[in-house]
């Protein structure tokens, strides 16, 4: 099969406005995204339900650093921090480990108007955009031929990447705009864009990548704000984790180390 | 490219500067990945050699930060193969859109 030669003019309204239009969208919802988290403030904490679960929440956080950084308190002060949490009678863990299993319609209602915004500013600047692009691309752009991909690929690719041409003996490799799209989309404009901002956008980059991979999943299963159906059995397994943590104090051992750090960089 | 110094002393390593060189790492590689896809693009390559100038460029990029590094890695990532060999499939999709573009627009439109 002989190479078609394709006209220039559309590489130059159609082949370059597509990658630009693209990067610019993807600009501006990185944009977009910064805006809405900066304008997003703190929700006050009004329900009762809610203080409770923000008690918890605070509770399994004070226990998991005390376990994470054990190693910077020196002995008594470790031991009446571990028995302000696990003592047998009064501990924190103890008494908020024989609260009964929450109700889990009870709470996710509870938590629905935060949730309901988080979800619906995912999805603006998600989803929607991939569809306005989708739906532009296979508008203006069907029909034709836009260039060649440099490897070769079966026949069932056929009608991925050769959209509304109808041309039966093409070779697979000359595709239609759409499949350029899907190319952009997939290949990682994420990734030139996180070049281009620096180290700013690193979880912006990471949330859209998961919110895409759930919304292609379906709908999302349940995210779970941090709920637990059952906080008893959380609270009993951080207290065993914590009455299991060998501390020792790290100031003792710190002469040791700092004399070996030397010799190695005397050596050197 | 700075890279600071990550002591591993009896299991234990900074986690921040960890980070710090793995951000760079990975930044390093998507250019190596640019590149490469602008290579095989203009080049003209065909299929499986494409592919293959992408992990020979991979690996030069490997060798350049095992020379900047004087070759002693424990103290600046966790191990060998971590930072020369781990993310070769992470960039390959981004090297594809490239050499896809430029392919095009160089050789055929």
């Amino acid at each position: 099969m002989s190479d078609i030669l394709i006209d220039d003019r559309i590489r130059d309204w159609v082949f370059l406005p597509i990658i630009i239009v693209m990067f610019m969208i993807q600009m501006f919802r990185g944009l977009l995204t910064k805006y809405m988290d900066n304008k997003k403030t703190s929700q006050k904490v009004t329900s009762k339900a809610q203080v409770s679960e923000m008690i918890d929440k605070n509770i399994t956080q004070q226990s998991q650093r005390l376990a994470r950084l054990h190693g910077l308190l020196p002995d008594h002060s470790f031991k009446m921090k571990r028995a302000h949490l696990c003592d047998n009678k009064s501990g924190i863990l103890t008494k908020a480990s024989e609260k009964p299993a929450k109700d889990p319609m009870q709470s996710m209602s509870m938590m629905n108007p935060a949730a309901m915004a988080d979800m619906l500013k995912q999805n603006l600047s998600g989803i929607v955009f991939m569809a306005l692009q989708y739906q532009w691309v296979s508008y203006f752009f069907s029909g034709f031929v836009i260039g060649k991909v440099p490897f070769p690929l079966t026949q069932k690719f056929r009608t991925m990447l050769q959209r509304g041409v109808d041309v039966q003996n093409l070779d697979v490799r000359y595709i239609s705009s759409i499949s350029i799209y899907f190319v952009l989309l997939f290949g990682g404009l994420q990734k030139i864009q996180q070049l281009m901002f620096g180290d700013d956008t690193d979880e912006f980059v990471d949330d859209t990548q998961m919110q895409m991979q759930m919304q292609m999943m379906g709908m999302p299963a349940m995210p779970s704000f941090g709920q637990q159906n059952d906080p008893g059995k959380l609270f009993i397994a951080e207290r065993t984790r914590l009455e299991g943590v060998k501390h020792t104090f790290e100031l003792n051992k710190s002469q040791d180390k700092a004399i070996k750090s030397l010799k190695r960089f005397l050596i050197q | 490219m700075e890279e600071p110094k990550v002591e591993l002393d009896d299991l234990e390593v900074n986690q921040e500067r960890l980070k710090l060189n793995t951000n760079q790492l990975k930044n390093l590689r998507v250019y190596g990945s640019l590149n490469a896809g602008m290579i095989a693009g203009i080049l003209g390559m065909d299929g499986w050699i494409g592919i293959g100038i992408y992990v020979a460029i991979f690996l030069i990029v490997s060798a350049c930060l095992a020379i900047k590094m004087n070759f002693r890695v424990k103290e600046y990532f966790k191990s060998s193969y971590d930072a020369y060999y781990s993310g070769i499939g992470t960039d390959l999709l981004l090297f594809l859109m490239i050499w896809v573009i430029f392919h095009n627009l160089v050789n055929i439109l």
